[in-house]
């Protein structure tokens, strides 16, 4: 049976074959419904030059009523940009991930935001509470509940 | 000459009264105008827990103008992460009363009533015989 998620999930995928992804953004694997992985890199001048991350979305059942956990992945010598908002185990402080999330937003949506966030980054920084927060910090992003208290990056 | 129609076959499309006219909207291929922002699915189709388009799964609009399949909208209500917020433009959903061009609702108006509107009826009725045959 298909779920509401993975019908969404199919119409967001043929569009992005269809129309390809914007500027910086490279679509890596989508073979299932759950577990999406996309490159992502600031194009112009930014303090991310020549760096490329990679991001991670997984998806349940409820998508896109429910939000998408989102992060960028840290194995195999990738990293998690060094970001204000960003921690080191690749968890994001975005607001459009959490309690702003919108079921109009989609996948390349959240790619666009996640790439202007780096792109407006004036200060290459860990989060001040960035050990604290790993040390404790949930598998699932989602299931952390971050204060959005910085919206100038 | 004395014309005696045996056969005609007539063809009518339906589409919901979003209050565009069908013009403005079914510009080129692009057709993102006609979707359901939440599930993608055109108005015309259904939500993705429905089978069968039509008065089963109707839209819904809110008075921010903004409009959804009503299932897709109340499923995103119904969270605590919607605030009951328009998943457009974040304001406070509340639900319009429909008022179509003005004109009030009555039978056999087939261009403003609550329920799918006929928009065309491309049929071929019975013509006269052309004058002069």
């Amino acid at each position: 049976m298909t779920s509401i998620s993975s019908r969404r999930l199919a119409k967001e995928l043929m569009e992005i074959k269809n129309e390809g992804c914007p500027v910086g953004i490279n679509l890596v694997q989508a073979d299932d419904f759950s577990t999406w992985l996309f490159t992502i890199e600031v194009m112009g001048e930014s303090l991310y030059q020549n760096e490329k991350f990679t991001l991670q979305f997984r998806f349940d059942q409820q998508y896109p009523i429910s939000s998408p956990a989102v992060q960028f992945v840290v194995t195999e010598g990738r990293q998690a940009p060094v970001h204000p908002h960003v921690y080191s185990n690749g968890h994001i402080c975005a607001s459009i991930l959490g309690n702003e999330w919108s079921p109009v937003l989609s996948v390349i949506a959240v790619c666009v935001t996640l790439q202007s966030m780096l792109a407006s980054c004036k200060e290459k920084h860990r989060p001040v509470d960035n050990d604290r927060y790993v040390k404790h910090a949930p598998e699932n992003p989602k299931k952390t509940r971050f204060h959005y208290d910085d919206d100038t990056v | 000459m004395k014309v005696e129609v045996k056969h005609w076959h007539a063809v009518a499309q339906w589409r919901w009264d979003t209050g565009v006219s069908s013009d403005d909207t079914n510009k080129g291929d692009d057709d993102e105008g006609d979707v359901c922002g939440i599930c993608r699915v055109p108005y015309e189709g259904c939500c993705p827990a429905c089978k069968v388009p039509g008065d089963d799964c109707p839209l819904i609009w809110g008075e921010c103008s903004h409009v959804f399949h009503m299932h897709c909208l109340l499923k995103w209500i119904g969270t605590a992460a919607s605030k009951q917020q328009c998943p457009m433009d974040r304001r406070p959903w509340v639900t319009a009363e429909r008022k179509i061009g003005g004109s009030p609702i009555s039978t056999g108006n087939v261009t403003g009533s609550n329920g799918p509107t006929t928009i065309t009826a491309d049929a071929n009725p019975p013509r006269p015989p052309p004058p002069g045959s």
